[in-house]
């Protein structure tokens, strides 16, 4: 059981990292709103949540920042920090909103994209030593709410062939 | 199908987000037109330009030479080296409270009102 597990799991792993390839290759809207992303790649993290555990999740999570790093962005460059934080941030809020909150997977996958949009600018408030990123904030949740609606239907959909 | 798969609490959760964008959209947008921009370089102030006067500026970034204009109450950068373009893309702004990032040239323009102490009170 144990390898069927560690299998299943690194094919969730190879999916996620090449979503998020294809997301970067194809910019929603030809690019014009620069940081908006379908997040093709939380699906992913979404399902390992709900048939997985929390720390399969975390660890999927982290894994799939540092692969893209080395496969596009270069790890520890700032495009790195901004995954990083924002997938940290997005993963650890979908557990906490899973465990305490009547929401479904919808709304779970919701709360991933916001966090996912917070923990971006968090990192761009820290790294430019200004709060200016914040007024970016309005515009990132109001795509947030769309894409985690998108992402979450798709994830509940494809949910019981995981399991 | 959509609908289908969402219940009540998403609903909620969606009202609470739609709110919190209206709550920093006007935090962030007090529309007053801005008079004075400020020019950081990795966060610390290197220039303070004054938007009723038509000009051009050349700062030195982190990947080069970064040109800004100030036409019409308008700032907006004419020129940069980042890859993407992304800080030309951001286009024109002019009001106050509004920015341009330039990530890669790690320079952040900022717009502000001559009353700046109430202005960052009433925020």
């Amino acid at each position: 059981m144990e390898l069927k597990r560690f299998t299943r799991l690194s094919m969730l792993l190879a999916l996620s990292v090449v979503l998020n390839l294809i997301e970067t290759i194809v910019p929603l809207f030809n690019g014009t709103v620069p940081g908006i992303r379908l997040g093709l790649a939380n699906v992913v993290i979404l399902l390992v949540l709900y048939a997985y555990t929390f720390r399969d999740a975390l660890f999927l999570s982290i894994v799939r920042v540092f692969l893209v790093g080395i496969l596009r962005t270069g790890v520890f460059s700032i495009t790195f920090f901004f995954s990083f934080g924002g997938a940290i941030l997005s993963i650890l809020f979908m557990y906490l909103f899973k465990r305490f909150t009547k929401l479904s997977m919808v709304g779970v996958s919701i709360i991933g994209s916001v966090m996912h949009s917070l923990g971006q600018i968090l990192v761009l408030t820290i790294y430019l030593h200004s709060f200016s990123a914040f007024a970016y904030l309005p515009i990132m949740l109001a795509f947030a709410i769309p894409t985690g609606i998108f992402t979450g239907v798709i994830s509940k959909s494809l949910v019981k062939y995981v399991k | 199908m959509v609908l289908n798969s969402m219940n009540k609490s998403d609903i909620k959760l969606i009202v609470v987000v739609l709110f919190l964008i209206l709550v920093f959209y006007l935090l962030f947008d007090n529309n007053a037109p801005g008079t004075n921009a400020i020019v950081k370089y990795n966060g610390s102030v290197i220039d303070k330009l004054d938007l009723t006067k038509d000009n051009s500026y050349t700062y030195d970034g982190a990947l080069g030479d970064v040109v800004v204009n100030v036409s019409n109450g308008y700032i907006y950068i004419e020129k940069e080296n980042s890859p993407k373009h992304i800080c030309k893309k951001q286009g024109k702004i002019s009001k106050s409270g509004e920015s341009l990032i330039c990530l890669p040239n790690l320079i952040t323009i900022e717009i502000e009102s001559n009353d700046v102490e109430y202005d960052s009170i009433v925020r």
